[in-house]
């Protein structure tokens, strides 16, 4: 185009056209070879500048506390601090919101929660969100597939323990555990099969009325796993997301690279923080362990997961991690294997499709699953 | 050709030069190299790049010191005049905030623009 336009002015100049001569012709192609030639090279240039600068992504880190009582680690890439801090912002307020639904203790106006089902138990069906209904239908498939070993039916008993532990570890020197009897009488009302869910009218209803719900084996991770799909739908491809050591990787790094997780060392006080790393990218890690929470009695150390069968705190080794694609799965499954021995705990897991698992030791040892990939830390 | 087009291609050329000269420039700002940069007392002594092997005697109050080794793009206090050596039994750093600490000698070595860390979170 360019040459043509210079070529009219010369025309208009001249006020007649360029006579016809050898060369013209060659001059004119020759021109807006050159033409196109810096045109393009000053376009593709700046073009490569404008990219190079303005696509830069940063790696980012956001801590926020006040969900499921633990803190929460988001890690990712944005082109600038205020962007990351947006997008962090939202996974903070979403996680807020399950964080509210989940919970057992509190109302939260306008939400209608799993603390409200139990406190409608044997009086009348409590509506509920889908969120709620997925999850507590996922709590029940668990429950079957891990032949009972995690129970969300089974608030009465967590409930006694929470209570005694709670005391426990306010006044160390009176820390009791909870009479047998009174365990045993609230072991009656742990029966799964008393949850009924009615998806048409959406609402959730225990029939008995002594019985309650409990999904700390499943709520966290279960949100986290929503969490991950909704940072997708916010465009959010490459983020590590940790809450309370439940971590869920959407994606690998920016660079393409696993994201690199550590599983901790029970024994705190130990120089070597983690036992090894495990190589995450789309998928998640869930660990259950008895050093973390848990009160002393006599000297003894009493854990938060408590056993269906027995009612008593579970104490086959320190640590269990589940690593599979489903961050709520993973959550129940850990929970469930850290409620038996090594033994059953690989055969299930062996014969669970998508899941893998490391075990750590009274005395230190590892055992993996066959499919567990992961680096020792030496 | 005509005058009119030779100052326009040059317009272009020139713009193409100077993009291709913000990239250079960008690049070399980007791309600087993992330093291991020293602190005594909370105040910087120096800065080491960890790409050239090499050993530092970081000097600290009362005649006391710390070894810095510079090896293999990794940054090693090898020796020191501390009495608990926990600097010394300190793995070697070279990514993005790792540091090494000598309480005693109130030495910091603290690596800067480094690569990512070995961990970005974990499991408990």
């Amino acid at each position: 185009m360019l040459p043509g336009i210079m070529q009219r002015k010369e025309n208009n100049r001249r006020g007649k056209p360029v006579p016809h001569q050898r060369g013209a012709g060659w001059n004119r192609r020759f021109t807006a070879a050159a033409y196109v030639l810096a045109a393009v090279l000053a376009v593709g240039l700046l073009a490569a500048l404008y990219l190079k600068m303005g696509n830069r992504q940063e790696r980012y880190e956001a801590t926020f506390f006040g969900s499921f009582d633990t803190v929460t680690v988001v890690t990712g890439y944005a082109r600038t601090q205020e962007i990351f801090e947006e997008q962090a912002g939202k996974l903070e307020q979403k996680l807020r919101e399950y964080h509210e639904l989940f919970d057992i203790y509190h109302t939260y106006e306008g939400t209608s929660n799993i603390k409200a089902i139990n406190d409608a138990a044997g009086e009348e069906p409590v509506k509920v969100s889908q969120d709620i209904i997925n999850m507590l239908k996922m709590g029940i498939d668990m429950y079957h597939k891990t032949e009972g070993k995690v129970n969300i039916a089974y608030g009465s008993v967590l409930s006694l323990w929470h209570e005694y532990r709670e005391e426990g570890m306010a006044d160390p020197g009176r820390a009791k555990l909870p009479p047998d009897t009174l365990i045993q009488e609230r072991m009656e009302h742990t029966d799964i099969s008393k949850i009924v869910i009615d998806e048409e009218a959406s609402t959730v209803f225990l029939e008995d009325k002594d019985m309650s719900l409990d999904v700390g084996s499943i709520g966290k991770g279960y949100a986290v796993q929503q969490l991950s799909s909704y940072a997708k739908e916010q465009g959010m491809g490459h983020l590590l997301l940790s809450v309370g050591g439940n971590v869920c990787a959407v994606g690998g790094k920016l660079d393409g690279t696993p994201w690199q997780v550590g599983i901790e060392n029970p024994q705190l006080e130990s120089q070597k923080p983690y036992v090894g790393t495990v190589g995450l990218s789309g998928k998640s890690i869930v660990t259950s362990g008895d050093y973390q929470r848990y009160y002393t009695v006599g000297g003894k150390r009493y854990c938060h997961i408590i056993h269906p069968d027995t009612g008593m705190p579970s104490g086959y080794f320190p640590s269990v991690s589940v690593l599979a694609e489903d961050s709520g799965m993973a959550d129940a499954l850990s929970t469930a294997l850290f409620n038996m021995d090594l033994e059953e705990g690989l055969a299930l897991v062996e014969a669970w499709p998508g899941a893998e698992a490391l075990w750590i030791l009274e005395d230190g040892g590892i055992r993996c699953s066959s499919g567990f990939k992961f680096h020792e830390e030496k | 050709m005509k005058k009119n087009d030779i100052i326009l291609i040059a317009a272009l050329l020139a713009a193409a030069l100077a993009a291709l000269a913000g990239i250079a420039l960008y690049s070399a700002g980007t791309a600087k190299g993992a330093e291991a940069v020293v602190y005594i007392n909370g105040k910087e002594q120096g800065r080491y790049p960890l790409g050239e092997g090499r050993a530092v005697k970081i000097p600290a109050g009362d005649g006391g010191y710390n070894l810095l080794e510079i090896k293999d793009g990794q940054a090693d206090i090898t020796k020191a005049s501390c009495p608990d050596k926990i600097c010394v039994d300190q793995r070697p750093v070279s990514r993005q905030g790792e540091s090494l600490v000598c309480l005693p000698n109130k030495v910091v070595v603290e690596i800067e623009n480094g690569g990512e860390p070995e961990i970005d979170g974990s499991t408990n």
